[in-house]
């Protein structure tokens, strides 16, 4: 079969060009593969792997001689607890201005500057203190966590007060008689209570919070893998329409080099000819789709999910970027154009159906639906959802859209070359 | 066979036959049409109006059994580059529906006679120009046509190369394949041609053997010279003088259709020498086939 | 002299390319203004996290409680969702709103159960369902959240239960309405305490200019808009590389070093002209992030203009290096792809270095790149002067001398 001989020619020349199996294989892997070593050792193997968030702490809490603790010590104390030594590393700084300085430096990534009234301030039934975090605005998880513990902590205090506070305005306004002993036995239970809570939840169990994650169809992932998968799909999926779009290119460059015209001269119709062409493309795209779904399983244990809805999904692909690649070539006249609209084009497109924010989480709604306007975003819904444990009714409707757009633009797409050779 | 792009006609009424086992040429200069005639031939394009019969098969009707009998020599290089030899003449029989042990066969017999046995494993990109050129040749005989159609394959080549192509025309010839060749190179279409037809803007101005072409001009001889002066010093009183027949100038050079060129030149150098303009190189031409085509359009043949 | 003729020449063909335009411009603009606009409007409207709030029994004292310090919550934003009354339809609910957490519409979902406030207050230890995907930072964000929140809520909860215990050891109470309205009292009291605690913890962002009460605004482009510079800055190099290699493969450079021009005036006058390009580009991308984007650049020019300077020459050293050793100009662009994705991943230009492992965050803080970010980052972010730019400067200059040596090392004539 003709198609066939010319099918084969193409992926001959394409498979012996360095250029292309690198664009086809190795950048997408090699862009899931630096992703993947950031943030691989998430979940997976050895949980968090962060690299410390540098603390320095100031207490000026002196209270005073007449207190024999000071709450700012015990902070400090609790920051440099072991159990925390994993995601903190504290120095007591001298002052407040060497700390300051020492985040301005980026020394560090958190100063906690306690004030020098926070004892008092926390016992005085009408003290008010506030804790510093004076933080390095380019960093982003440490100095969230730092805010979570310390705040844990301020709660305690802060809540003993309130019951100290809402107890002493109730007996108060009913006329009952308010003593030292009262509010300090009032303190100490509530004091205890929160002492327990904060044993019970530091040992993982929260004592009135069932906290449980959304059941998916297959087993839970981890964090590595859970984010892995959709970028992959994404990284795929842009490769693969530049791949569509090359195969597509060669019709354009050999026109220019003189064998398209050469091929006319044969008893070749021209249908066999985009026939070939397409057929190339066909066969390339598998091939090339279905050795970065084995190699991203194998390599980043991404686990595509369902093995014929997988499929399905993956034909869409192919189809949507033959014809989507047809479809823009169709519209350029030389090689010379090519490269930058092609770049454009795919970037565009890519960047509406959303393969480049799939790491990305709480994104607008709108966003979503704009994806859909691209045979990209289709590709990318079914694959999510077959990586959620979806089956072959739930992606039934990408597929079909997906499959749609692309005989669409290739249809587009062949007419305009007809009539360009005619 | 006419053809015209919109304003442009390319080609005006062009009639002419091609007889089976015959060297036929296409002589004109660039522009002339010739490449658009042979496309048409080729079936690439259709004519605007006519027709055209190759081994019986109309263009218009039948183009698929035109491409069958025919091999198609490009003026440009059309292979392959990342290809090997043998990749490219592989895929090209099977284009022209050669398969299996047949189609090993006859690539084997087209690399001993475009002489790149030795290198058909290489790379074509890696290929000299005039390896390139005898593949490219070599592409159109695969699958055996009867006719072959050459768009001025010597154009910018050296002498040795040119050399090889002509002989190989001739023994193609004389394999008994049909040549029709597109040349605006004077001595080539004299060298080769059983029948030559001229063309200049579209038209064929001349059809015929390279004799009786010649007979056009007569027995006129061609005098090319140079002056140390602007021609137009030397023009007028050169067209006024008795036995020139035409004056052209070009790029520097004057060219002359003169009766006798031993009576004629002494009286050009008493002109040039009144004018006070020294002649400083001279050639004689005996009638050929550039003469008549400045005699037809008054203007050279090369360009 | 030559040099620079030579310079000028190059320049001329990098710019009437088409493709350079596109690279070296277009794109960044493109990829920084959707970064921007994708994370921009989610920020326009209520940034916080969205959590689902469905209430089984809408009479519940608890939950106007619970609702009200979700609210209070600079992290999350309580979305209420259906509640219901019959018992049938609770599965469906729970179901739905899973189905929200897990598509992503919803960070999380917090379920108050029925009788939850009665058993609460009864001092019984009545559990709430959160639903919630820890595995994810928006998940492990907005859990956090909900725990502190409603931590203090069991915190308001046991106030008005302690207060009652002290009424009635010392008083007594009527009857159970009477408790009953008692612990609602105590409950509502708690609740509005919390909403302005008398111990808070307050945020500040470092930054020298801030304290001289210059004002640094970040916005989302502020982020996206120093690694966007980075990585289309690495990609430029292609840009002049491939004059390079076209210069070789079309024979001029052959015909260049026949006229009397040395070797390194050769080299001189290709390095200038990559270096002109990448620091006009970084120019057009500076003046864009400061006049279109708001990024203020322009709050230290000199500062900027050293980064710009120290980048663009390592850059160029880097063109020099791959156009010295690409043989045809699909190499050019491929070599050029790979260095911009390396480089710029590396260096913290798609993602910032603390968020990544230990070993990844190592590494790429030794990338000129992951210093160039800085560089630019201690002035739009940080707030900081001329002098927090030395250290990155310098870096970049070393390492720019020694892909420069390395690529004349490597360059091929032929």
């Amino acid at each position: 079969m003709k198609v066939l001989d010319i099918a084969l020619k193409d992926m001959l020349r394409s498979f012996r060009s360095g250029f292309a199996l690198v664009m086809m294989f190795v950048v997408p892997l090699l862009i899931t593969g630096i992703i993947y070593s950031a943030f691989g050792g998430l979940g997976g193997d050895g949980g968090f792997d962060l690299p410390v968030t540098r603390v320095q702490v100031v207490n000026l809490d002196q209270p005073g001689p007449q207190f024999s603790f000071s709450f700012g010590q015990m902070l400090v104390g609790f920051l440099q607890d072991e159990r925390l030594a994993e995601l903190l590393q504290v120095t007591e700084a001298a002052d407040e201005a060497n700390a300051r300085a020492a985040v301005d430096s980026q020394d560090a990534g958190v100063a906690v500057i306690i004030p020098p009234d926070f004892t008092t301030a926390a016992l005085a039934p009408e003290g008010r203190a506030s804790i510093t975090l004076y933080q390095d605005p380019t960093l982003t998880l440490g100095p969230g966590i730092v805010k979570g513990i310390v705040s844990q902590f301020v709660d305690g205090f802060a809540g003993t007060r309130i019951a100290s506070g809402v107890v002493a305005d109730q007996l108060g306004q009913r006329g009952v008689a308010i003593d030292a002993s009262l509010m300090q036995e009032v303190a100490m239970q509530y004091g205890a209570w929160a002492e327990a809570l904060g044993r019970s939840r530091g040992e993982g169990a929260h004592p009135a919070l069932d906290i449980q994650p959304p059941p998916s169809k297959t087993e839970p992932v981890s964090q590595g893998a859970g984010m892995m998968g959709p970028i992959m799909a994404g990284m795929v999926i842009f490769f693969a329409f530049f791949t569509g779009a090359s195969t597509a290119e060669t019709i354009i460059r050999e026109d220019e080099v003189g064998t398209l015209a050469r091929l006319f001269t044969t008893p070749t119709p021209r249908a066999v000819i985009l026939g070939g062409k397409f057929a190339a493309g066909f066969i390339t795209l598998i091939v090339q789709v279905v050795v970065l779904m084995l190699a991203s399983a194998v390599i980043f244990r991404i686990r595509w999910g369902e093995p014929l809805s997988v499929a399905l999904v993956a034909l869409g692909l192919v189809v949507a970027a033959v014809g989507f690649g047809l479809f823009i070539m169709s519209f350029l006249k030389s090689t010379r154009q090519a490269g930058p609209v092609m770049g454009t084009v795919l970037t565009l497109s890519g960047m509406v159906g959303g393969l480049f924010t799939t790491g990305f989480q709480n994104l607008p709604a709108a966003y979503d639906t704009i994806n859909l306007l691209t045979p990209h975003g289709w590709v990318l819904r079914g694959w999510k959802l077959v990586m959620a444990g979806g089956g072959v009714g739930d992606v039934l409707l990408p597929v079909l859209v997906t499959l749609g757009m692309g005989i669409i633009f290739f249809a587009v797409g062949a007419l305009v070359f007809r009539r360009r050779f005619a | 066979m006419h053809k015209n792009f919109g304003d442009v006609y390319a080609v005006q009424g062009v009639n002419f036959d091609v007889q089976a086992g015959e060297i036929f040429s296409l002589l004109g200069p660039n522009g002339a049409g010739k490449s658009t005639i042979i496309s048409m031939l080729a079936c690439l394009l259709e004519p605007t109006q006519g027709d055209a019969l190759v081994m019986g098969h109309s263009i218009l009707r039948d183009p698929m059994a035109v491409k069958a009998a025919i091999g198609v020599i490009p003026q440009d290089i059309a292979l392959y580059e990342d290809l090997s030899a043998r990749e490219n003449l592989n895929f090209w029989g099977k284009m022209y529906g050669l398969r299996g042990a047949a189609l090993r066969q006859r690539v084997d017999e087209v690399l001993g006679v475009i002489g790149l046995a030795e290198r058909q494993k290489g790379r074509v990109g890696k290929f000299s120009g005039g390896m390139k050129r005898r593949l490219n040749i070599g592409i159109a005989l695969l699958h055996k046509p009867q006719v072959i159609i050459m768009d001025e394959p010597t154009v910018g080549i050296d002498p040795q190369s040119r050399r090889n192509i002509l002989d190989n025309v001739k023994e193609l010839n004389q394999q008994g394949m049909t040549v029709l060749y597109t040349t605006h190179y004077m001595e080539e279409a004299q060298e080769l041609s059983d029948n030559i037809a001229i063309m200049d803007q579209g038209k064929i101005i001349a059809h015929g053997a390279h004799d009786e072409l010649v007979k056009i001009v007569g027995e006129l001889d061609r005098i090319d010279l140079t002056i140390n002066a602007e021609a137009g010093r030397v023009l007028e009183r050169w067209q006024a003088t008795e036995g020139v027949h035409q004056v052209s100038a070009e790029n520097g050079q004057l060219t002359l259709l003169v009766d006798d060129s031993n009576v004629v030149l002494p009286r050009l150098f008493e002109s040039a020498s009144r004018a006070g303009v020294r002649i400083t190189s001279v050639e004689i031409q005996e009638p050929n086939l550039e003469a008549v085509f400045l005699h037809l359009t008054g203007r050279a043949l090369r360009d | 002299m030559r040099v620079i003729d030579l310079a000028l020449k190059d320049l001329l063909q990098i710019v009437r390319d088409r493709r350079s335009a596109f690279f070296l411009g277009v794109m960044p603009i493109l990829f920084t203004f959707f970064f921007g606009l994708v994370f921009g409007s989610s920020a326009e409207g209520d940034p916080r996290l969205p959590v689902g709030f469905v209430i089984h029994d809408e009479s519940d004292a608890l939950s106007a409680s619970s609702q009200t310090l979700l609210e209070a919550s600079d992290a999350i934003r309580p979305v209420l969702l259906e509640g219901n009354d019959a018992d049938s339809a609770a599965e469906s609910v729970l179901s739905k709103v899973e189905g929200s957490v897990r598509d992503g519409d919803l960070a999380g979902a917090v379920i108050v159960p029925v009788g939850f406030g009665e058993q609460a207050l009864a001092g019984e230890k009545p559990r709430l369902t959160v639903i919630v995907d820890q595995n994810t930072p928006a998940g492990q964000t907005a859990s956090s959240a909900v725990q502190a929140a409603m931590t203090r809520l069991l915190g308001a909860v046991e106030t008005a239960r302690l207060s009652a215990e002290a009424f009635e050891a010392r008083e007594g109470f009527e009857s159970e309405a009477a408790r009953r309205a008692y612990l609602d009292e105590a409950l509502a009291l708690a609740s509005e305490a919390w909403l302005q605690p008398p111990l808070t913890v307050a945020v500040e962002q470092s930054g020298a200019a801030a304290e001289e009460g210059e004002e640094i605004s970040p916005n989302v482009y502020t982020q996206s808009s120093p690694g966007m510079i980075v990585q289309f800055v690495v990609f430029g190099l292609n840009a002049s590389a491939m004059v390079l290699v076209l210069e070789r493969r079309s024979r001029t450079l052959q015909r260049l070093l026949t006229t009397p021009i040395t070797r390194t005036q050769v080299i001189a006058g290709h390095v200038l002209a990559m270096f002109l390009v990448v620091f006009l580009q970084q120019a057009l991308l500076v003046a864009f992030g400061q006049l279109a984007f708001g990024v203020d650049y322009m709050r230290e020019p000199l500062a900027i203009l050293l980064v710009m300077v120290t980048l663009a020459l390592w850059v160029a050293s880097l063109g020099l290096l791959i156009g010295a050793m690409s043989k045809s100009e699909d190499q050019v662009i491929m070599w050029a792809l790979m260095a911009m994705f390396v480089f710029s991943a590396l260096g913290g230009a798609w993602f910032p270095l603390d968020v990544t492992g230990k070993t990844f965050a190592a590494i790429g803080h030794l990338m000129p790149t992951a210093w160039a970010m800085d560089g630019f980052q201690n002035i739009v972010l940080r707030g900081l002067g001329l002098s927090s730019v030395l250290l990155p400067a310098g870096i970049l200059l070393a390492y720019a001398v020694a892909f420069f040596a390395l690529a004349v090392w490597r360059f091929k004539f032929e």
